[in-house]
C-alpha cells in the first residue's frame, strides 16, 4: 500500500513534468504552415513572417507566377515565434527555398551551418540585384563579406518622437544636441510630465538608447569590433563615457520612476506620448502606425519626429541611424530551382513592389522608392525617413539582431539591469563581454 | 439523520472488502495507460537526459560534450537563484492559497442563501486559460492606466514589475486568483462529506462555531488538504505561462524561475543541451519535493477520517 501510493504520486509528478516539457517541444514544431518543399521540381517555397504585410508578398508571388513556369508558393508562420520555428525546420525536409529574416545575426548561424546560398552568382549575372538597393541596408545582410539577403520589406530606423503640444507648453524645441536634450528633460520634468516615455518592460526599447549613445560617442566601429570578437572594445574609454552619459540621463529622471512596468507592446508607452503624459519616445518608425491605430488625429497633427541628437566631442556622425535596416529574403543552398529563385528576387526592386509596399505604409529601400513617395498616404513622414536612411553614413543594425540569437536575452537583461540600477557600468561591460562572438 | 454515518462507513467497508476478494486486476488492464505514459513521459524524459550531454542548436546534429552542460549549470548563479525562486513561489502559493480555499470551501459547503450563485461566479477564473488571465492582469496593473494609477495609496508609484518583491507578489497574487477556486472545490466536496452527526454532538456539548471549525472541520479535511497541497506544489514548480507573460523573468533575473529559464535557454538561445540539463534538474527537484511532502504528511498511510465511527 505504502509503496504503491509513493509510486503513484511520484509517477503523477513525473508525468506532469514530462507533459509540460513535451508541450514546450510540440508548440515549437506544430503549426508551421509549411508544406514539404522541393518534392516537385515545378515549385519552390517562400516562407515569411505572418502579419499584415503578407498582402504585398502575396501580390508579388502572384505576379511572379503569371509569367514563370516554376511556381512560387508562399507559406507564412503566424505569430511572433518565427525565429524559433524557422530554426527547427530549416535543416529538415520541411525547409523552404527562400525565407524571411532580419539579416545580420539572425542568419549567421545558418551561414555557419553551411545552409545558405551566397548571392554573389546572382549579383554577377544581374548587378541590379545589389545596385538598386541603398547600400547601408543591403550590407546589413552580409556575413563574412558575402551577401546573403535581398531587402524585401520596409526599413525601420529608430527616431526620437515627440508630442509637439507638450513640448510647446514647456517651451521646448526638439533637441539637436545631448545638452539640449538634458535641458528639455529638466523643463518637462518641471512641468510635471514624464520627459521620455520608455517601455522598459519589453527591454528592447531600452536597448535603443544604448545603440544611439554608443554610435554618437564612439561611432559604429566600436560595436563592430566588439561583434567581431574584440571584447576589450566594451571596456574602452568611449564605452565608459556612453554609460556615464546614459546614467546621468536616467538619474535626471528622464524616464520617470516606473518605466520597468511599462511596455510598448501593449501600447503603454505610445499612449503616454499620445495622451500628453510624456514629451518624447525613442522608437522605431512603426511608432507612427502604432499610434495611428488608436489616435489618428494625434498621429497626423501633433506627432513630431527628429533624428537622435548629436553628442559634443563624439566620434560618430550625427547622421548615423540605428534600427532594423530591413527584412531580407535569403536562399537555401539545397534549393532545386535556383534560377527561378533568382528571377523571383529581382521583383524586390520592381516598381510594383515599391508601390504595393508604400500603399500599406512600408518604406522600401530601393533606389526607385523616391519616385513614388509623393503619391503615398503621408509623404512627409515617408520622405523624412527615406532621406534619413539615404543620407546616413552608417545604419547600425539593432544589437540584438546583429548578435546571434543566443545573445538576445543577455543583452536585453543587461540593458534593463543597467537602467534600473541593478548593475553599474562595470557590470554592464562584463555582461557584454560575456556575449558569444558572432 | 443519524443513519447517514453508519451507512457511509458501511459502504466504505464493503468496497475495501470487495477489492480484497477480487485481488489485483491483471496487467493487461494497465497496458494502454503504460504505453501512453511510456511514449509521452518516459521516452521524452530519456531523450532529454541524453540531450543534456550534448551541444545542440537545432540546426546541425547534436554533438556529445560530456558533462560540459552540467558543470556550467553548477557554476551558473542564475540556475541556483531560479531554483530558490521556484521554491519561493511554490511555498507562497501553498501558504496563501490553502487558508483561503479552506475558508471558502467550508463556506461554500454550507446552505446559505445566494451561496450557489456566488460560488459559480467565484469559479470563473479557473475556466480562463492562464495566458488569458496573465494578459488581463498585465493590463489591469499598468502603472499609468491601470488600477495602480488610481490607488497610489496602495501601490505607491505603481512600478510593480520593476522591483523583485512586488513582481513576485504579482505572480503569487495572479496564481492565487486563478487557482484558489479549484482548491475551494476540493474543500467544498470534502466539507460536505463530514457527517452532520459530529456537529450535532458538538452542539450538544456547547461548542461554538469557531470551536467546531478547529476541532471537527479541519481534522476531517486533513486528507483533502494533503491532496490539494501536492497539487499546489506540482503546479507551483511547473509554473510557466504567468511568468512568460507578466514578467519574462524580470526585472533582470529577479523572477527567473527554473521552468522559464529552461524555456529561455532552449527556445530563445537555442542551447537545447543546456536547457535539457535544467529540465532534468527540475524533474529531480520536483520528485524530491513531492516525496518529502508525501512522507511528511503521511499521505502514504492515509487513514480514513471516519475511523471509530
Amino acid at each position: 500500500m505504502k509503496t504503491r501510493f509513493t509510486r503513484t504520486v511520484t509517477g503523477t509528478a513525473v508525468l506532469a513534468l514530462g507533459l509540460s516539457l513535451s508541450a514546450c517541444g510540440s508548440s515549437d514544431s506544430g503549426g508551421t504552415g509549411a508544406s514539404p518543399a522541393g518534392e516537385e521540381s515545378g515549385q519552390f517555397h517562400v516562407l515569411v513572417y505572418g502579419d499584415a504585410t503578407n498582402k504585398v508578398e502575396k501580390q508579388i508571388v502572384d505576379t511572379f507566377n503569371k509569367t514563370s513556369k516554376v511556381k512560387a508558393v508562399l507559406d507564412t508562420i503566424p505569430g511572433a515565434d518565427y525565429q524559433q520555428k524557422l530554426q527547427t525546420i530549416i535543416n529538415t525536409d520541411q525547409a523552404p527555398d527562400v525565407f524571411f529574416n532580419w539579416g545580420g545575426g539572425s542568419i549567421a548561424p545558418f551561414v555557419r551551418a553551411n545552409l545558405l546560398l551566397p548571392l554573389d552568382d546572382y549579383i554577377a549575372k544581374d548587378p541590379g540585384l545589389k545596385s538598386n538597393f541603398l547600400p547601408s541596408v543591403f550590407n546589413s545582410a552580409s556575413v563574412n563579406g558575402k551577401a546573403y539577403g535581398v531587402p524585401m520589406r520596409g526599413t525601420q530606423p529608430v527616431m526620437l518622437f515627440n508630442n509637439k503640444k507638450v513640448l510647446a507648453d514647456a517651451g521646448v524645441t526638439p533637441p539637436t544636441t545631448w545638452d539640449e536634450l538634458i535641458a528639455a528633460v529638466q523643463k518637462l520634468k518641471a512641468k510635471g510630465v514624464t520627459p521620455i516615455a520608455l517601455g522598459g518592460g519589453d527591454q528592447w526599447p531600452t536597448l535603443m538608447w544604448f545603440e544611439y549613445a554608443y554610435d554618437r560617442i564612439a561611432g559604429p566601429e566600436l560595436f563592430q569590433k566588439a561583434l567581431d570578437g574584440d571584447k576589450q572594445a566594451w571596456a574602452g574609454e568611449d564605452s565608459k563615457k556612453a554609460l556615464t552619459m546614459l546614467k546621468q540621463l536616467i538619474d535626471t529622471g528622464a524616464f520617470g520612476d516606473k518605466f520597468d512596468s511599462v511596455k510598448f507592446t501593449d501600447q503603454g508607452s505610445p499612449t503616454l506620448l499620445a495622451n500628453g503624459k510624456a514629451g518624447f519616445e525613442l522608437m522605431g518608425s512603426w511608432e507612427y502606425a502604432t499610434i495611428q491605430d488608436f489616435n489618428l488625429k494625434f498621429a497626423k497633427n501633433d506627432l513630431g519626429y527628429t533624428n537622435f541628437p548629436s553628442i559634443a566631442g563624439g566620434k560618430g556622425d550625427p547622421n548615423n541611424v540605428v534600427g532594423n535596416t530591413n527584412n531580407f529574403y535569403s536562399v537555401l543552398k539545397k534549393t532545386k530551382t535556383p534560377k527561378a529563385v533568382g528571377e523571383f528576387l529581382k521583383l524586390m526592386y520592381s516598381d510594383e513592389f515599391v508601390k504595393a509596399s508604400l500603399a500599406i505604409g512600408n518604406l522600401p529601400t530601393t533606389t526607385n522608392t523616391e519616385k513614388f513617395l509623393d503619391a503615398a498616404d503621408n509623404p512627409d513622414y515617408l520622405k523624412y525617413q527615406f532621406n534619413l536612411v539615404k543620407q546616413a553614413p552608417s545604419f547600425q543594425l539593432s544589437w540584438d539582431q546583429a548578435y546571434p540569437p543566443s545573445g538576445i536575452e543577455p543583452i536585453h537583461r543587461a540593458v534593463q539591469q543597467f537602467f534600473s540600477g541593478q548593475i553599474d557600468a562595470d557590470g554592464f561591460i562584463q555582461a557584454m563581454q560575456a556575449l558569444p562572438a558572432a | 439523520m443519524t443513519t447517514i454515518a453508519p451507512a457511509v462507513s458501511g459502504r466504505r467497508r464493503t468496497k475495501s472488502l470487495g477489492s480484497l476478494e477480487m485481488g489485483r486486476p491483471g496487467f493487461a488492464w494497465a497496458i494502454p495507460a503504460t504505453l501512453f505514459f511510456g511514449l509521452f513521459a518516459i521516452v521524452p524524459l530519456i531523450l532529454v537526459a541524453v540531450l543534456s550531454f550534448t551541444r545542440w542548436d537545432g540546426l546541425s546534429s547534436p554533438e556529445l560534450v560530456g558533462f560540459e552542460n552540467w558543470s556550467a549549470l553548477l557554476d551558473d548563479p542564475i540556475m541556483i537563484k531560479s531554483l530558490w525562486l521556484s521554491l519561493l513561489l511554490t511555498v507562497l502559493g501553498v501558504v496563501i492559497q490553502t487558508p483561503l480555499s479552506v475558508l471558502l470551501g467550508v463556506w461554500a459547503a454550507g446552505h446559505q442563501r445566494n451561496r450557489a450563485i456566488l460560488s459559480a461566479i467565484y469559479f470563473i477564473p479557473l475556466l480562463l486559460s492562464a495566458t488569458a488571465v496573465s494578459v488581463l492582469w498585465r493590463a489591469l496593473l499598468d502603472p499609468n492606466f491601470g488600477i495602480p494609477a488610481q490607488a497610489s495609496w496602495l501601490f505607491g508609484n505603481g512600478n510593480l514589475f520593476g522591483k523583485q518583491a512586488t513582481a513576485i507578489g504579482v505572480l503569487a497574487f495572479v496564481s492565487t486568483w486563478q487557482f484558489t477556486p479549484f482548491h475551494t472545490l476540493i474543500y467544498q466536496g470534502a466539507a460536505r462529506a463530514i457527517p452532520r452527526v459530529l456537529y450535532q454532538a458538538a452542539e450538544i456539548d456547547g461548542a461554538s462555531t469557531v470551536r467546531q471549525f478547529w476541532s471537527i472541520t479541519l481534522p476531517q479535511l486533513r486528507n483533502s488538504m494533503i491532496t490539494s497541497m501536492i497539487l499546489m506544489v506540482v503546479g507551483g514548480l511547473t509554473t510557466f505561462d504567468t511568468v512568460l507573460i507578466l514578467t519574462q523573468g524580470g526585472p533582470g533575473t529577479d523572477t527567473m524561475i527554473s521552468a522559464y529559464y529552461m524555456y529561455e535557454k532552449g527556445f530563445r538561445n537555442f542551447e537545447f543541451g543546456a536547457a535539457s540539463a535544467i529540465a532534468l534538474v527540475l524533474v529531480v527537484v520536483a520528485t524530491l519535493v513531492s516525496l518529502v511532502v508525501v512522507r511528511a504528511s503521511g499521505y502514504d498511510k492515509m487513514r480514513s477520517t471516519l475511523e471509530g465511527m
